[in-house]
C-alpha cells in the first residue's frame, strides 16, 4: 500500500531540535520556560550553542587580523557574553521581585540564556558578512561599525524576546513590576558587559599590528575610559601630550 | 487586606529569606567598598545606617500618617515594613554580584563608590515603592500620599548624606 509506506527516520540530537524551536517557534520555547519543563537540559544546550557560536563569531573577527589573534577572540568572546550574563541574569529576578513581580530564578535563568542563545544565532549568521569585509579589504573603522551594527540588532532581538516572555507571563499571572525588572536587567547587563569585555578587549585588530596581547593591562574601567574622554572633549587633559611611538 | 494585596504579597518563607538578604546586604556592600579603601569602617557602618535610619524615621511615618486620618492598622504598617525590607535584601542580592565585578575590574576608587551607591540607591528606590504601595490598599487620600513622599524623601536624604560622608571620609 503507498500509505503504509515508512518515512526514513532521522535521528536529531535533542539539543539541536532546541535549537530549531528557539529559531522557528519561540513562543512554544516560552511557554515550555513558563512551565518549567526541562530546564537544566535547556539550560545546557543554550550554554553550549552560546559558547559555540560566540567562538565562531570570535574566529571571525579574529580574522580580520589572522594568526593568533584567531583563537584569543574565539577564547575571549564566549567568554564575555556567558561571563555577563551569569553576573546580570540573577537581577531580572531580584529587581522583579522586589518590585512585585512573580519570578522564579531558575525559568529567568532559562529565559534569559534562551534569549542570549538566539542573539547568538543570529551573530553567527552573519559571520559570512564579517568574511565579506575581510575579502574585500574594508578599513578597521568599517569593520568595527559594521561589527556594531550587527551586535546592534542580535542584541536587540534578544532584548525583544525577554520583554514579550516577561510580559506575556505578568498579564497572565497579573503580577507587575515586569518593566522595573526588564530595565533593571538592561542596565546591568550593559553596565557589566560592558566593563567585562573592554577588560578582556581587543578582538578586531588591525592587521598590521606586529603583536597582540591575549588581553590588554588592566587601565582603569569603561567607566572610567568614558570619564576620560568626556574631560579631554571638554579640554582638559591629563598628561601634557598623547604619547609617541618609539622610533626604530 | 484587600485580596488584590494579599495576591501581590510574597509567600512567608521567601518574605524570610529577603529578610536575611536584607540583613547580610549592607554587609555586603560594606565590605566591597571596605575592600577598596583598605578599612573596616564600611563593613559595620552601611547595615548601621540602613537600620538605624529606617529605626528612627519609621515611627513618624505611622505617627504622620495616623495624623491625616489615613492610617493602616499598626500590625498592617508593621508587615508592610517587612515585605519592603525583603524587596530591599532581594534586590541587593541581585546586584551584590555585579557591583563586586565592577569595583574588582576598575583601578580607581570613584567606580567602586559609585557601583556600590548605585546598588544601594537603586534597592532603596525599589524598597519605598514598595512600601507605598503596600500601605497604600485599598486606597490612599492625597494628604497620606504627600506624607508618604515627605517621608521617604527625609530618609533617604539622611541615608544617603550618612552613606556619602562615609564615602568622602575614605575617599
Amino acid at each position: 500500500m503507498i500509505g503504509a509506506l515508512e518515512t526514513p527516520s532521522v535521528n536529531v540530537p535533542r539539543s539541536l531540535g532546541t535549537i530549531d524551536l528557539l529559531l522557528r517557534d519561540r513562543e512554544v520555547m516560552l511557554a515550555r520556560i513558563r512551565a518549567g519543563t526541562n530546564l537544566a537540559s535547556l539550560l545546557k544546550t543554550m550554554v553550549t550553542t552560546i559558547a559555540l557560536t560566540m567562538a565562531i563569531v570570535g574566529a571571525a573577527l579574529g580574522s580580520y587580523r589572522g594568526g593568533v589573534q584567531i583563537g584569543y577572540a574565539a577564547v575571549k568572546l564566549p567568554l564575555v557574553l556567558l561571563g555577563t550574563a551569569a553576573l546580570a541574569a540573577p537581577a531580572l529576578t531580584a529587581v522583579g521581585r522586589a518590585a512585585g513581580r512573580r519570578s522564579r530564578l531558575v525559568q529567568d535563568l532559562a529565559l534569559v540564556m534562551s534569549a542570549l542563545a538566539f542573539g547568538a544565532l543570529l551573530l553567527v549568521a552573519g559571520t559570512p558578512l564579517i568574511l565579506l569585509g575581510r575579502a574585500i579589504d574594508l578599513s578597521y573603522h568599517q569593520m568595527i561599525l559594521m561589527t556594531v551594527s550587527m551586535f546592534g540588532i542580535a542584541g536587540l532581538s534578544a532584548l525583544v524576546m525577554i520583554i514579550n516572555a516577561v510580559a506575556v507571563e505578568s498579564m497572565r499571572d497579573g503580577s507587575r513590576g515586569w518593566r522595573t525588572a526588564v530595565l533593571g536587567l538592561c542596565i546591568v547587563f550593559v553596565t557589566v558587559g560592558g566593563q567585562l569585555s573592554w577588560a578582556l578587549r581587543p578582538y578586531l585588530v588591525r592587521p598590521r599590528t606586529p603583536d597582540v596581547p591575549f588581553v590588554r593591562a588592566k587601565e582603569g574601567s569603561l567607566f572610567d575610559a568614558i570619564t576620560g574622554a568626556v574631560q579631554s572633549a571638554r579640554g582638559i587633559y591629563e598628561r601634557e601630550e598623547a604619547p609617541v611611538p618609539e622610533s626604530r | 487586606m484587600s485580596s488584590e494585596a494579599q495576591a501581590l504579597a510574597p509567600p512567608v518563607e521567601s518574605r524570610a529569606i529577603g529578610m536575611a538578604f536584607a540583613a547580610l546586604g549592607p554587609i555586603a556592600i560594606g565590605a566591597i567598598v571596605a575592600a577598596r579603601a583598605e578599612a573596616i569602617t564600611p563593613l559595620l557602618s552601611a547595615p548601621a545606617m540602613l537600620f538605624g535610619v529606617t529605626a528612627a524615621t519609621a515611627p513618624a511615618l505611622y505617627i504622620a500618617l495616623a495624623a491625616t486620618g489615613d492610617a493602616p492598622p499598626i500590625s498592617k504598617v508593621v508587615r508592610a515594613f517587612g515585605i519592603a525590607f525583603a524587596a530591599f535584601g532581594v534586590a541587593l542580592a541581585g546586584l551584590i554580584l555585579p557591583a563586586a565585578f565592577l569595583a574588582a575590574s576598575s583601578i580607581s576608587p570613584t567606580t567602586t563608590y559609585v557601583v556600590t551607591t548605585a546598588a544601594l540607591g537603586v534597592a532603596g528606590m525599589l524598597a519605598l515603592l514598595r512600601l507605598s504601595r503596600e500601605l497604600a490598599y485599598p486606597e490612599r487620600g492625597l494628604g497620606a500620599s504627600l506624607v508618604f513622599f515627605v517621608w521617604a524623601a527625609s530618609t533617604a536624604g539622611i541615608a544617603g548624606r550618612l552613606w556619602i560622608d562615609l564615602l568622602q571620609e575614605l575617599y
